[in-house]
C-alpha cells in the first residue's frame, strides 16, 4: 500500500515538474516573442494603415529568367540573390505600412522615395571585400516591353542602349508626324478623287474611268524593343556564399538600418526542359509539367497546347525569397524556373517506339464567342484572317483523340536541324481507364479471399 | 558460455516469432485490417478517377501515394493495437511468467514480439504491392519509382508504430488498461493538435495574456509530440517523398531507427523492472 502511494506521489511530482518546465520554457519563449513583436511594431488591424519611415533596399535582381523588381523591409534581415549575375540594389527611405489583408509590408513610394547616399560595403567573415559606388543601369527588352526576354546593361553600355532607344523613339515620332501629314494629304486626294468621279459621271461618262486611286499611307512601326530609363544603383555580382552588406555614409559612419545579410545561391541543376500546357477548354488556367517524373493523366478527348522551355532548378526557399523577401518556402524543396522558350524543335508524340504525330509550333488566337453567352474558340492565327490582330499565344497543338487506346504514350522534343531527340524533354502521357474504377472495390476484397483460403486450410488440418 | 547464451536467446526468439506469426496469420484481424485499408484506398482512387474528365488533365508524379498513405495509416492503427496488447495479454494470462521460467529473457521476448510484428507488416506490404499493382493495371495510374520509395519508407514508419505499441504494452499489466492507455494517448495527441489548430485560427491580438500562455504551451507540447507520436513520423515521411529530396528521406529513416531503438530499449528496461506478473 505504502509502495503504491509512493509510486503515485513520484509520478505526480514528475508530472508537476514537467508542467513547471514547460511553463517556464513557454514564458521565456513568450517573452522573446513579445520582444520581437515590439521590435517589429506590427500594427494591429485598422482601417488606415500606420505609415512608418524606414530604410529599405530596392532592387532589380536576376530571377533565373530575367530581372525583376522588389524591396526588402526592415522585418526581413536577409537578401537572396543568384550568383555571378549583375543585380542592381539601392537603399532608399520610404514609408512602410503593414497591410493586414495580405499580411505583408508595403512601401508608399509615391509619398516618399529618397535615395540614401554612400558606399555599399560587402563583407565576408567580418572583412570588407568590396566597396561599391553607384552605377548607371538599364533593362533592355529585345522583344518589346511585353516580351519575355530582358537583358541587363550597366555603365557606358547602359547609356548607349538608352540612347539607341531614344533615337529609335525620336525617329518613330518623326515618322508618325510625316504619316499624319501624308494621311491628311491622302484624305484631300481622296476627296478630289470622289469629286472627279461624281463630276465625270454626271457629265454622262460611262464605263471604267481612267483616274488614279490615291494610295493610303502606311502607319510607321514603333521600336520593337524597349529600354528603361537609366538608374543609379549598386551593381552586386558575387560568387556563391554568405555575405553581409552595409552602407557607409559620406561622413564615414554606417547608415542605421542598412546592415543586412546577403545570401548568394545558384541552381542545383541546369538545362532541364519544362512545359507549360494550355488545356483547350480553359486557356487562362495553364498547367506546368516541369519535373521529369511528372506524368500527364488524361481521359477521353483532349486538346492540349504545349509550350516548351529551358529550365534551371533552384532551392524553393531561396528563390521564393528572391522573388519577394516576405515569401515563405521550404529549404528541402526544389523548384524549376523557366528560363527561355525552346525554339526550332518539333513536338513528337510516340506510342512506345512508333511515332504517331510530329507537331510544329503555330500561332493561335483566342476569340470570344459573339453574344452574351460565355465561351471562346482557339483558332489558328494567320495574318490574312486576322489582319489587325496579334496571336494570343504560340504553341504545339496535340489532340488526344478519344479513339487512342488507353495506355501510356510519350512526348519528346526533336531538333529541326537533325531530328535528334532531346532526352530531358521526355514526358509520359497516360490515358486512364475510368471504366475500371468500379472494379477497384473487388480488388480490395482479395485479402479476405486469402484469409478465407488460410482459414479453410487450417480447418481441414484441425479436422484431420 | 556467452555464445551459448546468445544462441539460446536467438533460438527462443525464433520460436516465439514463429508461434506469434502463425497465430496472427490464422486469425481474421490482419485480413480485415487490409480489407478496410484497401477499401478506403479504392474509394479515394475511384473518386480521383471520376475527377479526370474529358478536356481535363491531371499532372502528378505519384497519384497512388496518397491512397498508400491512407492504407498505411489504417494498417498502422491495427499494428499499434496488436503490439500494445501483446505483452499485457501474455502477462494477464500468465504465459509470460511461464516463458520466463524457461530460457526466455526480457530482450529476446520483446525483440521476438517486435520482429513478429515487423514480419507481419512485410506480409501486409506484399499484399499492398499486389493491390497497387492491380490498381495500376486496371486504371493505368502509374506504379512509379516514388511509390516503391514510399513502400520502402513505410517499413521504417511501421517500425516506429510497433515499438510505440510495445512500449505502451510494457507499461501496463492488463489488456484493458493497454487499450485504455493507447486510446487515451492517441486521443490526447489528436486533442492537442486540434486545440493548437484552433488557436492558430485567431490572431495573437485576440487573446488575453493567460490564453497566450496556453497557446504557447500548446505550441511547445505539439513540438514534443511531433517527436513522440509515431504517426508524426508517418506524415513527415510521406511529406519527404512529396518533396522528392534525398536528405529529408534519409533523415526520416534515421529518425525512425533512433525512435525504434530508444523505445525498444525503454520497453526492455520497463519489462525487467516491472516483472512478469500482472
Amino acid at each position: 500500500m505504502i509502495k503504491k502511494r509512493r509510486k503515485i506521489v513520484n509520478l505526480l511530482s514528475i508530472f508537476v515538474l514537467l508542467i513547471l518546465l514547460i511553463f517556464l520554457v513557454t514564458q521565456w519563449g513568450l517573452a522573446q516573442e513579445e520582444k520581437k513583436e515590439e521590435e517589429k511594431k506590427q500594427p494591429t488591424i485598422s482601417l488606415a494603415p500606420v505609415l512608418r519611415e524606414e530604410l529599405v533596399y530596392r532592387w532589380n535582381v536576376f530571377d533565373g529568367k530575367g530581372w525583376s523588381g522588389g524591396f526588402i523591409p526592415q522585418s526581413e534581415d536577409t537578401i537572396y540573390i543568384i550568383a555571378n549575375k549583375d543585380n542592381a540594389i539601392s537603399a532608399r527611405k520610404t514609408l512602410v505600412y503593414f497591410w493586414p489583408i495580405t499580411a505583408r509590408y508595403m512601401a508608399g513610394w509615391k509619398t516618399l522615395n529618397e535615395q540614401v547616399k554612400g558606399t555599399l560595403e560587402i563583407l565576408q567573415d567580418g572583412k570588407v571585400i568590396k566597396k561599391l559606388k553607384k552605377e548607371d543601369n538599364v533593362l533592355y527588352y529585345p522583344e518589346g516591353f511585353w516580351g519575355e526576354k530582358t537583358v541587363f546593361y550597366k555603365g557606358e553600355d547602359a547609356n548607349k542602349q538608352y540612347q539607341k532607344y531614344r533615337k529609335a523613339l525620336d525617329k518613330y515620332y518623326e515618322d508618325l508626324k510625316k504619316y499624319y501629314e501624308a494621311r491628311q494629304e491622302y484624305r484631300k486626294k481622296l476627296d478630289e478623287f470622289f469629286k472627279e468621279v461624281k463630276r465625270r459621271r454626271e457629265a454622262g461618262e460611262k464605263g471604267p474611268l481612267d483616274i488614279e486611286i490615291p494610295k493610303e499611307p502606311e502607319p510607321p512601326k514603333g521600336p520593337d524593343f524597349y529600354v528603361t530609363e537609366p538608374k543609379k544603383d549598386y551593381i552586386v555580382n558575387l560568387p556563391v556564399g554568405k555575405y553581409q552588406i552595409r552602407i557607409r555614409a559620406e561622413d564615414g559612419t554606417i547608415v542605421e538600418g542598412s546592415e543586412k545579410n546577403l545570401f548568394v545561391f545558384t541552381s542545383r541543376r541546369k538545362g532541364g526542359v519544362g512545359y507549360e500546357i494550355i488545356p483547350g477548354n480553359r486557356w487562362t488556367k495553364r498547367e506546368e509539367c516541369n519535373d521529369p517524373a511528372n506524368i500527364i493523366y488524361a481521359a477521353g478527348r483532349n486538346v492540349l497546347y504545349f509550350r516548351p522551355y529551358n529550365q534551371d532548378e533552384y532551392n524553393e526557399l531561396y528563390h521564393n525569397k528572391l522573388m519577394d523577401p516576405q515569401n515563405e518556402g521550404r529549404e528541402e524543396n526544389w523548384k524549376w524556373v523557366h528560363t527561355d522558350p525552346i525554339t526550332d524543335v518539333f513536338l513528337l508524340f510516340y506510342d512506345e517506339d512508333k511515332l504517331l504525330e510530329k507537331v510544329d509550333k503555330k500561332p493561335y488566337i483566342v476569340q470570344q464567342i459573339p453574344g452574351p453567352e460565355l465561351g471562346y474558340n482557339i483558332l489558328e492565327y494567320t495574318k490574312e484572317e486576322f489582319p489587325y490582330k496579334k496571336p494570343t499565344f504560340e504553341g504545339y497543338q496535340l489532340i488526344l483523340s478519344e479513339k487512342l487506346a488507353p495506355h501510356g504514350y510519350q512526348i519528346f522534343l526533336g531538333k529541326k536541324e537533325n531530328n535528334a531527340l532531346i532526352p530531358e524533354s521526355r514526358r509520359e502521357i497516360r490515358l486512364v481507364r475510368k471504366k475500371n474504377a468500379n472494379f477497384l472495390y473487388y480488388l480490395s476484397l482479395f485479402p479476405l479471399v486469402v484469409g478465407g483460403i488460410v482459414f479453410t486450410v487450417r480447418l481441414r488440418k484441425v479436422k484431420k | 558460455m556467452k555464445e551459448k547464451g546468445i544462441s539460446i536467446s536467438f533460438y527462443s526468439m525464433r520460436v516465439l516469432i514463429k508461434r506469434e506469426l502463425i497465430s496472427s496469420l490464422y486469425g481474421w484481424g490482419v485480413y480485415a485490417a487490409m480489407f478496410i485499408a484497401f477499401l478506403v484506398s479504392s474509394f479515394i482512387l475511384r473518386n480521383f478517377l471520376r475527377g479526370i474528365r474529358e478536356e481535363n488533365i491531371f499532372i502528378s508524379s505519384y497519384p497512388l501515394n496518397f491512397p498508400l498513405f491512407v492504407s498505411v495509416v489504417i494498417i498502422s492503427f491495427y499494428l499499434v493495437v496488436v503490439s500494445a496488447i501483446s505483452i499485457s495479454r501474455e502477462r494477464e494470462q500468465g504465459t509470460l511468467e511461464v516463458l520466463f521460467y524457461g530460457p526466455v529473457s526480457s530482450s529476446s521476448f520483446l525483440l521476438g514480439k517486435y520482429f513478429t510484428d515487423m514480419i507481419l507488416y512485410m506480409i501486409i506490404l506484399g499484399f499492398s504491392a499486389i493491390y497497387f499493382l492491380g490498381v495500376s493495371l486496371l486504371t493505368n495510374l502509374g506504379f512509379t519509382y516514388l511509390l516503391v520509395k514510399a513502400f520502402l519508407l513505410s517499413i521504417f514508419l511501421a517500425s516506429c508504430v510497433i515499438s510505440f505499441g510495445l512500449f505502451i504494452s510494457s507499461l501496463t499489466g492488463r489488456v484493458r488498461s493497454s487499450i485504455i492507455w493507447l486510446v487515451g494517448i492517441l486521443l490526447a495527441f489528436l486533442g492537442l493538435w486540434f486545440l493548437q489548430n484552433m488557436f492558430l485560427t485567431f490572431p495573437p491580438e485576440a487573446f488575453t495574456s493567460w490564453l497566450l500562455y496556453i497557446r504557447k504551451t500548446l505550441f511547445v507540447t505539439q513540438h514534443i509530440i511531433n517527436w513522440v507520436s509515431p504517426f508524426s513520423y508517418l506524415s513527415r515521411g510521406m511529406e519527404s517523398i512529396r518533396i522528392g529530396s534525398v536528405k529529408p528521406f534519409v533523415l526520416n529513416i534515421v529518425y525512425s531507427i533512433i525512435y525504434t531503438v530508444v523505445l525498444l530499449f525503454l520497453s526492455i528496461y520497463i519489462l525487467k523492472a516491472k516483472g512478469v506478473r500482472a
